[in-house]
């Protein structure tokens, strides 16, 4: 009985921690969603574009720029990463998977370089955070309610964006890349501006990161890109993904719910250093749950037709 | 008005398995016509197809389209001017998108993307209209994925998304060959109807002589990456199957005697 109220008080205490950072990490998770859902275009770029986002902003914040600048810069540092892995597939025909890593492996350089050193405090300089109404600057509150709005306000844009026609036609290319260009969508203008777009959300998420912890890491991407798969899966689950609206929502909900599980299982005793075994084993688990349901059906069946 | 002006085009050149698909192949569609290309396995008649549609790029040779040379411009850019039904249901529509969706997309193909709301009530209201010549039940199922759609029917919302916007050009990849006989015939009356309600001009490739004989103002036969023969007017009205099945089997006895 001890050992489940420790646990729950400090999973409690460690809720409004726990979904300020969730609520920055959702941006990742969108990054990661849009090509893969959207595109159909398997993207592993946020894991150098979230880190890029974060040393951008990090490098302007401590010389003196103001934290929407430095935002707005990381967001199309991100924005032209999304669009070298989108051209370098295009192009070259080098599979999405190949692109990506190439994109994030030459980004860690890149992010060393703009940097220049493999990490930088940037504690005490001004962010976005302090201009949170209501509350006093510092609290997670305060994070939580800019990174929601800034959700919201996303949420409500892309929404709105993926119904209008130029919308459509992108969601075409996803959907049916050679019926989309004999409908007459330019297929390359689409997939780069879509994975730009992309890379663009998991950059802003690593500039809220830098700004909300107050420093920058050059590995402070390793492992999004599995913890974004888990929470898009867990949102999907949740909300699911039949319409635009239930598959925006997913990464958000999915990342909510995803971080304050983790939280859960580290308070419950689970050794930090599992937990990427865990989160992994999750996803693989997700994913092959409909290829397991399949082969337990139909297979079956055709099994006893041949009888 | 379609005009091929001695297309050619080899695959795999300078290699042992060196194919001409096209071999000098001029040819000649007049504003409202309805030609129907036949022709063997390997004829290229496929390859034809996808030169006029920009997904195959030409070695050599021309493609106009009203006068307009097109010969340079990419599968999106030439879409303004033509659509396509492939022969694959799945290849034409976006499966996992609804069937207003493919409608919009379809009827969007010539015009210019905004960045308005794609579905209004207008033209939901002009979609369920269109749909509604099919007689299939389409039109009240608008918000129903594709994928969910039986094969004929996602031919037919092909058929519907290709004539919509009144291409210069329509192009019929043997539409109807792989659905059953009776979607078959539904999709070959609807597709007669609309092209000569909206006198589209327009090429279908066809295996089924049948459908040679009775539809169409001209017959073309290919043969190698050429025209072989080309029937029209009168002597079109009164061809029948045996005659053009005669004129693969001439084709044939020269290829046992090649051989």
């Amino acid at each position: 009985m001890d050992f489940i109220q420790t646990v729950f008080t400090s999973f409690v205490a460690l809720i409004p921690v726990t979904l300020a950072q969730s609520l920055i990490l959702a941006f990742v998770v969108l990054g990661i969603m849009i090509p893969f859902r959207t595109l159909n275009f398997p993207d592993l770029t946020s894991e150098g574009a979230f880190p890029l986002g974060g040393c951008v902003c990090g490098v302007l914040l401590a010389s003196g720029a103001s934290p929407l600048t430095a935002l707005a810069v990381a967001l199309i540092a991100g924005f032209l990463a999304g669009c070298c892995t989108a051209f370098i597939h295009l192009r070259f025909r080098i599979h999405t998977l190949l692109a990506g890593i190439l994109m994030m492996t030459m980004l860690y350089s890149i992010n060393l370089r703009i940097m220049g050193k493999s990490n930088l405090s940037v504690f005490g300089a001004p962010t976005v955070f302090d201009w949170a109404p209501f509350v006093q600057p510092g609290f997670p509150f305060a994070k939580i309610i800019v990174a929601g709005l800034i959700g919201a306000v996303i949420f409500i844009l892309l929404n709105m964006f993926f119904k209008t026609e130029k919308g459509t036609a992108i969601r075409a290319v996803g959907a049916n890349p050679d019926m989309a260009e004999a409908q007459g969508i330019n297929v390359w203008v689409a997939t780069i501006g879509g994975v730009g777009l992309a890379s663009a959300f998991s950059a802003t998420s690593g500039a809220l990161m830098v700004q909300s912890q107050g420093f920058a890491d050059v590995n402070m991407g390793l492992g999004i890109l599995i913890n974004g798969l888990a929470a898009l899966m867990i949102g999907e689950a949740i909300v699911g993904k039949q319409t635009v609206l239930r598959q925006l929502a997913a990464p958000f909900v999915g990342a909510v719910v995803y971080y304050q599980l983790v939280s859960f299982c580290l308070a419950a005793g689970m050794p930090p250093p599992d937990l990427k075994l865990a989160t992994g084993l999750f996803v693989l688990a997700m994913l092959a749950l409909p290829s397991l349901k399949r082969s337990r059906g139909p297979a079956q069946a055709r099994e006893t037709i041949r009888e | 008005m379609l005009e091929i002006r001695s297309a050619r085009k080899v695959f795999y050149k300078g290699q042992a398995d060196e194919k001409v698909a096209l071999d000098g192949l001029s040819l000649k569609l007049a504003t409202g016509e309805f030609g129907v290309v036949i022709g063997s396995n390997g004829a290229g008649k496929s390859s034809m197809l996808n030169a006029i549609s920009g997904a195959l790029v030409l070695d050599s040779g021309q493609i106009l389209i009203n006068g307009d040379d097109v010969t340079d411009m990419p599968v999106h850019k030439r879409a303004i001017r033509l659509a396509r039904v492939f022969q694959d249901p799945m290849k034409g529509t976006a499966a996992s998108m609804t069937v207003a969706e493919n409608m919009l997309l379809a009827d969007l193909r010539s015009k210019k993307r905004t960045l308005r709301q794609g579905l209004n009530a207008s033209r939901l209201a002009t979609y369920k209209e269109r749909l509604e010549l099919l007689g299939l039940g389409l039109e009240n199922r608008l918000d129903t994925r594709v994928e969910l759609l039986s094969g004929g029917q996602r031919q037919s919302l092909s058929l519907i998304m290709a004539v919509g916007g009144s291409p210069d050009l329509l192009l019929l990849d043997e539409h109807t060959a792989a659905l059953d006989p009776r979607t078959a015939d539904i999709v070959m009356k609807a597709t007669v109807r609309a092209v000569e309600a909206l006198k589209l001009t327009t090429l279908m490739v066809t295996h089924n002589m049948q459908h040679a004989v009775d539809f169409g103002h001209s017959v073309i036969m290919l043969d190698a990456g050429k025209l072989r023969l080309e029937i029209s007017g009168e002597e079109k009205a009164k061809v029948t199957v045996v005659d053009l099945i005669g004129h693969f089997s001439v084709k044939t006895d020269r290829m046992l005697l090649a051989s």
